[in-house]
């Protein structure tokens, strides 16, 4: 036996390693890397730089007020994707998934916006935005579009939830069209046969089925909204001034185009990556206690 | 037994994998030592020599590939040495961070571009350039030009290719309808601005989505304050003795007239939009520097603009054109060819090739052994300079001027007040004082 299990490591090794070898190199060592800057003053250039603890976190935390708002515009940008994109995402995939003839037209029109990349589809809006909108206004009296859509920092926070909407929702959809599917017939039959009304087989056998479905789109969401970058990139820069700034923006702002405090920005991309491992960890912890079985 | 060859067979195969980008890097250890050893014996008589370039200007390859060219035939004719040149075009995006990656890892081009306002400071203070000043070229540098590649203390690092003097840009045609000159102080900017509108027509274009576009004011501002009033402006800044609450009136009245008569949804309007709308007359005047020159032309080929200082007050001592420059060649103190590196930066000022190339490349001539015709705007510029109408671009760190694009678009959008933008930019220079003391 001991012979047998040796064998076992050593080819799951041999399997691994490749993979695991350029994952060691690429990603994980410069990650410590960027972890261990992040407790220096290095500024990208200067061959030495000094080892200063904490100070880059207390700074960040304590005596950065646009770090702060980046933090807080994030969050809030976070809630409204994960509430906005799956209700979105699911009442688009349960209508799909009546339709029988036309489903396969229905799915891949709303998948389309997914398959163009973000950046292009931010600069596309802001096409939408600054000339289309405006036209349309102006030949049908529709006053209420002829506005700053992204020039007015009250209003922009909504362009970007539509960009961002009109760009994700399809993939959630897909997601979720994918375990309606695997919902079985019999149980909404006997459901409808004990006399439950659609919303009911809905909310009481449907739901419940696809939880793990739920559980991945949640995950997903959660996950990139708090990366979020090229949509608010393309359409506002962040502007006008900081007011739609994220916090990868403002990480970025840091290393690159400020004082390319290289060890600072590296602290500000801990903070994020705690963030969103403590809210990853509760988000999967809770909805996995949801799931059933079929 | 199969199952053990298999095991064993895989990590041969990982093994060799591993061992493919060993030999690579060992391939290319050989190389480089072969390089190494032709530069040193090469043939008895002409000593070869490889110079590695790296200039972030894709879009002038040709007309440095053949300079270059010419450069190898000079120096083989003169010194009898074989140069062959190694050059580096990264895309402008990028090419700072390689740089930087390149230098960190002592592994530093012979010759590269950097931008002299923005980047020598830090550089020389990493001791990444080389001390040009007793180079034949300096003096041949015009006196307008010289300080933007000069350090604090006074040694020239590098040469300055790229130059720019401006203001801002007006629209020849509408101000000879008109019957108007560029003003000279800001009753006057008042003035022309009351007589455009008294026809119709809106005095400015604004184009506030890039926050580069608003702090343009800043440096007109600071530079003509620095010439007539507060001299001392940037070394107090740099002290943390002074405050951006000194230039209040000077950024702020002329940044509030500008809005008041400008174009609508400013910050929705980005730099290429902003050009479109200058070239199609929708304003009168631009706040932007002649850089955008071909993308007006390319909208508008017609259309006929100048260059003229922006008046900040009352004094026309103080409407002054801003002189700066931005790509410049740097030699590395570590290059093992430093002696062909600098001919060819002295090449690139030569008495006959340099007009050349400088034309070639539409850039302004920088030294005096450059005598070609530049563009109308461009000799428009010039003849305020000569008039001693410019100022050198204050030395403000990237950092603030990144800090007032921000905070002028935020004041913009009515979302921080005057003092907000200049108590923001007072501790963007004290962070930037605390990073690089």
């Amino acid at each position: 036996m001991p012979v047998k299990s040796y064998k076992h490591i050593v080819s799951l090794l041999a399997f691994v390693a490749p993979a695991f070898i350029i994952y060691l190199l690429f990603l994980l060592i410069p990650t410590i890397g960027g972890m261990y800057y992040s407790f220096t003053d290095w500024n990208g250039l200067n061959r030495n730089y000094s080892f200063i603890g904490l100070g880059n976190f207390i700074e960040a935390l304590r005596e950065d007020p646009d770090f702060v708002h980046s933090l807080l515009f994030t969050l809030k940008y976070v809630l409204f994707m994960i509430v906005l994109q799956n209700i979105f995402a699911l009442v688009l995939a349960v209508f799909i998934e009546t339709k029988t003839r036309t489903k396969g037209f229905f799915r891949t029109i709303f998948f389309m916006p997914n398959m163009i990349s973000t950046i292009i589809s931010a600069f596309m809006w802001t096409f939408v935005f600054s000339q289309v909108l405006p036209q349309i206004a102006e030949k049908t009296a529709m006053s209420f579009l002829d506005q700053l859509w992204i020039g007015d920092p009250k209003v922009s926070f909504y362009s970007i939830i539509i960009v961002s909407l009109w760009n994700g929702v399809g993939y959630m959809m897909i997601i979720y069209l994918a375990a309606l599917q695997g919902v079985p017939q019999s149980l909404k039959e006997a459901a409808v046969i004990d006399g439950a009304s659609p919303f009911q087989t809905f909310r009481k056998v449907t739901l419940p089925m696809i939880t793990h479905a739920v559980t991945i789109c949640f995950f997903l969401t959660l996950n990139g909204a708090f990366k979020v970058f090229e949509v608010v990139y393309g359409l506002t820069g962040g502007g006008p001034g900081r007011s739609t700034q994220v916090i990868t923006m403002n990480i970025y702002e840091e290393a690159f185009s400020n004082n390319f405090r290289y060890g600072y920005a590296s602290a500000k991309s801990v903070i994020l990556f705690v963030i969103i491992l403590i809210f990853t960890f509760i988000q999967i912890g809770v909805m996995k206690r949801k799931e059933v079985e079929a | 037994m199969k199952k053990m060859s298999k095991g064993l067979l895989v990590t041969f195969l990982a093994a060799t994998l591993l061992a493919g980008c060993g030999s690579n890097n060992g391939g290319n250890a050989g190389n480089a030592a072969g390089d190494n050893t032709s530069s040193g014996s090469g043939s008895a008589s002409a000593k070869s020599v490889t110079l590695k370039m790296f200039i972030a200007q894709t879009r002038f390859k040709e007309q440095y590939d053949n300079y270059i060219a010419e450069f190898v035939k000079k120096e083989k004719a003169d010194k009898n040495i074989d140069v062959s040149v190694q050059l580096e075009m990264p895309t402008a995006d990028n090419a700072s961070q390689i740089l930087k990656t390149r230098l960190a890892s002592n592994d530093a081009p012979d010759i590269f571009a950097i931008h002299a306002v923005n980047e020598i400071p830090s550089y020389y203070k990493a001791g990444y350039l080389e001390d040009l000043t007793s180079q034949p070229f300096v003096g041949k540098l015009l006196d307008s030009v010289k300080p933007s590649v000069t350090t604090t203390d006074g040694k020239v690092v590098a040469l300055p290719l790229e130059t720019l003097s401006w203001g801002y840009l007006y629209n020849k045609k509408i101000f000879t309808e008109q019957g108007l000159t560029p003003p000279t102080t800001l009753t006057e900017m008042k003035t022309v601005i009351g007589k455009l509108k008294a026809k119709n027509i809106t005095p400015f274009v604004l184009s506030y989505k890039e926050s580069w576009i608003p702090q343009l004011v800043l440096p007109l501002a600071v530079g003509g304050m620095m010439k007539t009033e507060d001299p001392e402006f940037v070394n107090k800044m740099n002290k943390d003795e002074g405050s951006f609450s000194e230039m209040k009136s000077a950024i702020f009245d002329v940044f509030d007239l500008i809005n008041e008569n400008g174009t609508a949804k400013a910050t929705e309007v980005g730099g290429d939009d902003g050009a479109a709308a200058f070239a199609a007359g929708k304003g009168a005047m631009w706040l932007m520097g002649p850089w955008y020159a071909e993308t007006i032309l390319k909208s508008n080929p017609d259309l006929d603009f100048g260059v003229a200082p922006l008046p900040i007050n009352d004094n026309p001592e103080a409407t002054l054109i801003n002189l700066s420059a931005s790509t410049s060649l740097a030699v590395s103190p570590t290059s093992k060819n430093k002696e062909v590196a600098l001919d060819f930066l002295n090449y690139v000022l030569d008495d006959q090739a340099s007009n050349g190339l400088f034309q070639a490349m539409k850039f302004n001539p920088v030294s005096t052994v450059h005598t070609y015709e530049s563009y109308p705007w461009i000799t428009e510029a010039t003849t305020y300079v000569k008039a001693g109408k410019s100022v050198q671009d204050p030395a403000i760190p990237q950092s603030v001027k990144d800090e007032v694009g921000k905070g002028l678009q935020a004041y913009y959008a009515g979302q921080m007040s005057q003092d907000d933008v200049l108590k923001a930019l007072d501790k963007a220079w004290k962070s930037y004082n605390k990073v690089n003391k």
